[in-house]
């Protein structure tokens, strides 16, 4: 039977609690270190590494860099490992001033100044994006990546309606209105980016109502290019489908839950280069 | 001076255990959490609305309690109540929520210390005892699965959910989709039950072996719960005085300032709170201790089984974890008769204005109370204050810690006994490190 570790770093667990709804890994793998649910001292050998979370703290950096030489294989998952998350919404000067002089602790890890993806400190074979990747993701990368089926775009999954004779003038916010059921939320004005963020997780955002707000990050097309070109794609589709004015979109893009999301491949690490669309699942 | 590390596993986030000894003699337990990401401070600037969906990425596992306290401080602010309907899909989102934590606390976190595993998913448990551990894992698994799938289908989403919205829901549950859950809620519920006997007869096993059931001295009890049908869509705060029996204080989240004194510690990232200078508890046992009866058939037999045989208040810190066992089965029992009511009516959602000012968010999440207070300025956060139930609980473990450190050293040796005690301590209150330092 093949063994796999999961380092959890700076984050939320929601990937972990991801990784156990996907149940259906317990017949294929055994899972040696996971410190959620696993009471193991460090990672032992392993055939998979799976890494979840930012590099936060001088700790995370000593597991991060003890860790991947255990491993054949390291996949970086969710976007706290790949980009650093949502903890850089924290990442501008005034913020960063505030919580170094506040939370300067002397018996604690010393908090590095800015949350890093893992890639900026180790070669990871594979990345698996979301927020978080879901179950069925979590069991695609574990298994056969490979032969993963999937649209290449959120919308394609997401199986609601678009019409070519509504168009809103404006925006509607992320909390406002009445949603219409099976109607594109593009039509309805709200700001939706799933027509260019990379599927494979079935839309269940778009499915209950909710714009996608590209956690996934941008399709196979976009994703080894900066990020201006996603933006760019992004304000195509308002423009044809929308008459909105490109300011507006721009401002919500550029607004932090969806910066968020959208500048986490932007980030090259390394010689600056992007992550190849083939280690992407 | 001797200080002893204790790293912690099976536990939400980054934390261990740090107790100084002089010569045999316990000076300090200390519970330590080492992680930080800076929400109070990251979100300055961000739009209001866009809280929801930033805010659940406190935690992933409590991310539902988050999601929705976040949306009713919004609602406070800007003066709105959503319609009934939004109100109970919100209600059976964090029976989802519940059911799932619940699940998770007691089966994968706290039954290997009844079995002596490292891990429910490491031994065959056959080789234990027989039919009662057959499979035990895929059991767990099945019941969190089915807490999973109800979150899914109340919250569009199994984690960060994102269907509640400012002025009520993105939409409601149709027929279809509600019986499907009822079904698998109903197959749950006797594996729920089989798993609970299990484990409580395991917990007996175990504290007569030890010859405890831990710190069992009177604290202060803390919850947002109340009455024989318990909703954790929390509307007030009560508080049951260390004399035991009745409820002394109740409040609205807006004056939780005047009850509750949160202060930080330089040796955490954590805070604490107490309630005038008495050690306080919430999460499941605070839960407990206030509710004399459940009206769902199952809970209630385990509850008053409970009150029976512990007393009410009961105080022990492992009772915790029998506590949670009676709300796993609460939650599916009360998540079936909701699914029963129609879900699928038109309204789900009422327009509002967004305003400035400030507002409040209550919820009773798994740990206990939950407040989100946001201050609003020019349509953008202000100020934004994270209380968390875990933070409640913090001087509670470190007293825990402190009875079980005593009883494991002495002058003479250290009981490697001590090892596992501070595991089974600090999982008893179920911590959860993401929210509490946030």
């Amino acid at each position: 039977m093949k063994r796999f570790a999961v380092l959890q770093l700076s984050g939320c667990a929601g990937c972990e609690v991801a990784l156990l709804n996907a149940e259906a890994w317990v017949a294929e793998y055994k899972l040696v270190y996971m410190p959620l649910v696993v009471s193991a001292e460090d990672v032992p050998e392993v055939d998979v590494l799976l890494i979840s979370g930012g590099v936060r703290t001088d700790e995370d950096l000593y597991k991060l860099r003890r860790a991947v030489k255990k491993a054949q294989q390291v996949v970086a998952v969710g976007t706290c490992a790949l980009s650093g998350g949502v903890a850089n919404l924290g990442d501008r000067d005034d913020v960063r001033a505030l919580f170094l002089a506040e939370k300067d602790r002397p018996h604690v890890p010393r908090l590095l100044p800015k949350s890093h993806p893992v890639d900026a400190f180790v070669a990871v074979d594979l990345y698996l994006p979301g927020c978080p990747p879901t179950s069925e993701l979590f069991m695609a990368v574990l298994t056969n990546p490979l032969e993963f089926q999937a649209s290449k775009v959120v919308c394609q999954e997401c199986g609601r309606q678009k019409l070519k004779d509504v168009k809103p003038a404006h925006l509607l916010g992320f909390q406002q209105g009445e949603v219409r059921p099976d109607v594109c939320l593009i039509n309805q004005g709200y700001l939706c980016v799933g027509s260019s963020t990379r599927g494979g997780c079935r839309a269940p955002c778009p499915r209950a109502g909710h714009p996608c707000v590209g956690c996934r990050g941008p399709s196979d097309v976009f994703i080894e290019k900066e990020s201006a070109a996603w933006f760019t794609s992004i304000k195509r589709v308002f423009a044809t489908m929308t008459n909105v004015p490109e300011d507006e979109i721009e401002r919500g893009l550029r607004s932090p839950q969806l910066a968020l999301f959208l500048f986490q491949f932007s980030d090259y690490t390394g010689d600056h280069q992007p992550r190849p669309k083939e280690k992407v699942l | 001076m001797t200080t002893l590390t204790f790293p912690l596993s099976r536990i939400e986030g980054h934390a261990r255990v740090v107790i100084d000894t002089r010569g045999g003699i316990v000076q300090s337990a200390k519970f330590q959490a080492t992680e930080f990401r800076g929400f109070e401070y990251l979100v300055k600037g961000a739009p209001a609305e866009q809280m929801p969906v930033i805010v659940p990425r406190i935690c992933g596992v409590c991310s539902t309690a988050h999601h929705v306290a976040s949306v009713k401080a919004l609602e406070d602010a800007y003066g709105v109540t959503p319609p009934p309907l939004a109100l109970t899909i919100r209600e059976l989102l964090l029976l989802g929520q519940l059911l799932q934590n619940q699940a998770t606390s007691l089966f994968i976190f706290t039954m290997p210390d009844r079995l002596g595993v490292d891990s429910i998913f490491d031994v065959d448990m056959t080789e234990l005892d027989g039919d009662a551990l057959a499979g035990v894992a895929a059991r767990a698994l099945q019941v969190r699965q089915a807490g999973t799938h109800l979150i899914t289908l109340a919250g569009g989403q199994f984690i960060h959910p994102v269907k509640a919205v400012v002025g009520g829901v993105t939409g409601g549950i149709s027929a279809e989709a509600a019986s499907a859950m009822k079904a698998e809620l109903a197959d749950a519920l006797p594996v729920a039950c089989a798993l609970f006997d299990t484990y409580w007869d395991y917990s007996v096993a175990l504290s007569e072996r030890l010859g405890t059931w831990g710190d069992d001295a009177p604290a202060c009890y803390l919850t947002a719960v109340s009455g024989t049908k318990p909703n954790y869509y929390g509307d007030f705060l009560r508080l049951m005085g260390c004399e035991g029996g009745d409820v002394c204080a109740q409040f609205p989240a807006r004056k939780f300032r005047a009850f509750l004194t949160v202060e930080e510690a330089e040796y955490s990232y954590a805070a604490q709170t107490s309630y005038k200078g008495n050690v306080l508890r919430a999460n499941s046992l605070a839960r407990a201790n206030l509710v004399d009866s459940l009206e769902t058939p199952c809970a209630n037999e385990y509850l008053q089984r409970f009150h029976r045989e512990f007393g009410q208040p009961a105080h022990a810190i492992l009772l915790f974890d029998l506590a949670r066992g009676i709300e796993l089965v609460y939650a599916i029992e009360r998540a079936i008769e909701i699914l029963s009511e129609s879900l699928d009516g038109a309204e789900t959602r009422l327009p509002y204005e967004p305003r400035d000012g400030e507002g409040y968010g209550l919820v009773e999440a798994p740990r206990g109370p939950l407040i989100h207070h946001y201050r609003i300025e020019n349509g953008l956060i202000a100020q934004a204050e994270f209380v968390i139930p875990t933070v409640h609980n913090v001087l509670a473990i470190e007293r825990a810690l402190r009875v079980a450190a005593e009883r494991y050293i002495t002058p003479e040796r250290v009981n490697l006994e001590l090892e596992r005690a501070v595991g089974r301590v600090v999982r008893a209150f179920d911590p959860c490190i993401a929210c509490a330092t946030h």
